[in-house]
């Protein structure tokens, strides 16, 4: 469902991706793993389609269309979501009406049934719930005055209504503390099923303990280096990055 | 001879015309009508005026009256009183007492010509209901008329009143409203703009807090061809609280122009404003914010906050907050900013796949949403929701002005 061939990416024009190759199937699980600086939240923006984000060579493939070609908003409308590394606060604006406008666009596009107020607000809290997340949470402004956690549960949140094809996280597991990161990575099991594509990007392997991959990628300096399966994970907790990117690193 | 000149003898001449006493005669003769150069019009360009917007309505009726937001419904038409329903303890008349604190030409040219309105309310009453005073005007050719309301809070009386304007055609509205608190009253005030963008509007807000007492204001604005507020507020006895809030929102070639002044004139007084602006467009508009604490006024606690998105390049917002303090003893905090939508913010919208527009237009809502939600009263924010959203929208809303 998505097929990155030879992507070459630039952030405000410097070039950050440098010939990326990388192909998620329906059902499949793959984490991106790599030091710092390497390009993983690169890749999930130039995907999602940030703005100063750009495609200089190669293609993105997302259902044999090309991203480059897709607004942000039709990429999600196609079944593409990210999970914000970091989540913007949006004072003013409702997280209930967020989600209104936001899954009456998807699903319209998508051809799925309307949800009418009260179904969406059942449904809403019912997915507050399963990440631990309080339904008042719904009145509140968009991520307004949320701790860290309650962002990236926020996001998970968000995720589990938008039922996308492909899911990005991006470093969802940075400043999660333990109970929390459980309570994430079950939210995302959830989501696991033989159509969907899930792409995780971590610097850590920890995430990985509980959400299992099936193929792991280590990314360096903008081109994947090295996949293997979940064990690679493990052998890059023991090792660091250091001995495949021939650098120093403590991961 | 200058357009400040001619609107002067053509305000002079129509005072004469009208009868008006001698001493309202030589005020406006001592009076000076803005010249381009005067400091306090610069941002407004009388230029609109220059076709006969001075002359007497003749012609032109009001096609799409206001919704009635309220029981108590107040009507006036080109400044004439043409209906009332009022509750128990609010007496209408027209005995007005003496305005303080008038300032600009056009208010002293309202004063000269003006039949006042003034609701009266009784000491220790409480008005339940809002008083919904609606001024219209209508107009086919350039033409003004001039309103002038005055709301009289006795000793301990309780009200809100809702001033709220529409215009038609080509309709310049030249009016004056003054709110006046005895001791111990309470007043929450609106100030609600449904004028067609190709009328003109100067109006004038005298807040005239004689008492001890409390004063919450609204102010919803859209730009028109022309529309000039000046707001001045006298706080005036010792414990009195005053709080304005308002939205003001330009788009296309719209025009505001706000000059907010409250005035400290005694110890131990609050004040808070807080006002959000958004331009869109080629609209244009200024906040011009003065807070003036005089001598002896010690213990002063002011506020002032004037938030402005621009939606695009081509949009103008001039804000500046003027403080005038003559005292060591008083707290007094400004701000003013001028921004854009936050681009970040935009993304994040629509990588949940809200369209670009649709997501430009819930930001820029939830930009003045702070102060949408703050509004007390439910039928007033039922009007001002979709109001507003029309606005953000660039569409009429239902029921209310057509273009």
């Amino acid at each position: 469902m998505l097929e990155i061939r030879d992507l070459h990416a630039t952030v405000a024009d410097k070039p950050i991706l440098k010939g990326l190759n990388l192909t998620v199937n329906p059902g499949e699980v793959h984490a991106i793993m790599g030091p710092n600086g390497s390009g993983k939240s690169t890749l999930a923006n130039v995907l999602a389609g940030r703005d100063n984000y750009e495609i200089t060579g190669g293609d993105a493939l997302f259902e044999g269309k090309s991203l480059a070609d897709m607004e942000p908003e039709e990429r999600a409308q196609a079944g593409l979501f990210l999970a914000f590394q970091y989540p913007v606060e949006i004072p003013g604006v409702s997280n209930m009406e967020f989600l209104k406008a936001a899954l009456e666009s998807v699903r319209k596009a998508q051809g799925k049934e309307e949800w009418d107020s009260v179904t969406l607000l059942r449904q809403a809290r019912a997915a507050c719930k399963q990440v631990d997340l309080d339904a008042g949470f719904l009145k509140r402004g968009v991520n307004e005055g949320f701790s860290g956690g309650e962002k990236k549960r926020n996001e998970i949140m968000q995720m589990l209504l938008m039922e996308p094809k492909l899911a990005l996280l991006d470093e969802t597991d940075s400043g999660l503390d333990i109970d929390a990161l459980q309570t994430v990575a079950k939210g995302v099991n959830s989501l696991r099923n033989p159509e969907r594509g899930i792409v995780l990007v971590t610097h850590y392997q920890r995430l990985l303990d509980y959400i299992v991959p099936d193929f792991v990628h280590v990314l360096s300096n903008g081109q994947i280096i090295k996949s293997g399966g979940k064990e690679l994970a493990l052998e890059l907790e023991q090792k660091g990055y250091g001995w495949l990117t021939g650098e120093e690193e403590s991961a | 001879m200058s357009l400040a000149l001619e609107l002067k003898t053509q305000a002079l001449a129509n005072a004469r015309r009208h009868g008006s006493e001698s001493e309202a005669l030589e005020a406006l003769e001592a009076a000076s009508f803005p010249e381009r150069k005067t400091e306090r019009w610069k941002y407004t360009s009388l230029q609109a005026l220059a076709d006969g917007h001075l002359d007497g309505i003749t012609s032109g009726e009001v096609s799409q009256p206001l919704p009635a937001l309220s029981e108590f419904v107040v009507t006036l038409t080109n400044g004439e009183l043409t209906g009332s329903t009022l509750p128990d303890g609010v007496n209408l008349h027209h005995d007005a007492p003496a305005v303080n604190g008038l300032e600009t030409p056009f208010a002293i040219y309202n004063g000269a010509v003006a039949r006042p309105v003034v609701l009266e309310v009784a000491a220790n009453t409480r008005i339940e209901q809002p008083l919904h005073i609606q001024i219209q005007a209508a107009s086919e050719a350039p033409a003004h008329c001039n309103p002038r309301v005055i709301v009289k809070l006795n000793t301990g009386a309780e009200a809100t009143v809702i001033e709220h304007y529409h215009a038609e055609g080509q309709a310049l509205t030249n009016a004056v409203t003054a709110l006046i608190t005895a001791d111990n009253a309470q007043l929450t005030h609106y100030r609600l703009q449904g004028e067609e963008a190709g009328t003109l509007h100067i109006g004038t807000v005298i807040v005239d807090q004689q008492g001890v007492s409390k004063v919450d204001s609204y102010q919803l604005m859209t730009g028109n061809r022309l529309r000039r507020n000046d707001v001045r507020a006298l706080v005036g006895k010792s414990g009195a609280e005053l709080n304005m809030k308002g939205i003001f929102v330009v788009r296309d070639k719209s025009h505001v122009d706000n000059q907010m002044c409250v005035e400290h004139m005694v110890p131990h007084c609050e004040s808070d404003q807080n006002f959000k602006g958004l331009a869109g467009e080629s609209g244009k508009a200024v906040f011009n914010g003065r807070i003036h604490i005089h001598p002896g006024a010690s213990g002063t606690n002011a506020e002032l906050s004037n938030k402005n998105l621009l939606l695009n390049p081509g949009a103008e917002i001039n804000t500046k907050p003027e403080l005038e303090i003559y005292n060591d003893d008083v707290k007094c905090a400004h701000g003013t900013t001028v921004g854009q939508l936050d681009a970040g913010q935009q993304f994040y919208l629509q990588s949940r796949g809200i369209p670009a527009a649709q997501a430009k237009r819930m930001l820029s809502l939830g930009f003045v949403n702070e102060l949408l939600m703050a509004l007390p009263h439910q039928q007033v924010a039922e009007w001002a929701t979709p109001w507003l959203e029309a606005e953000l929208t660039h569409k009429q809303p239902a029921g209310d002005t057509a273009a």
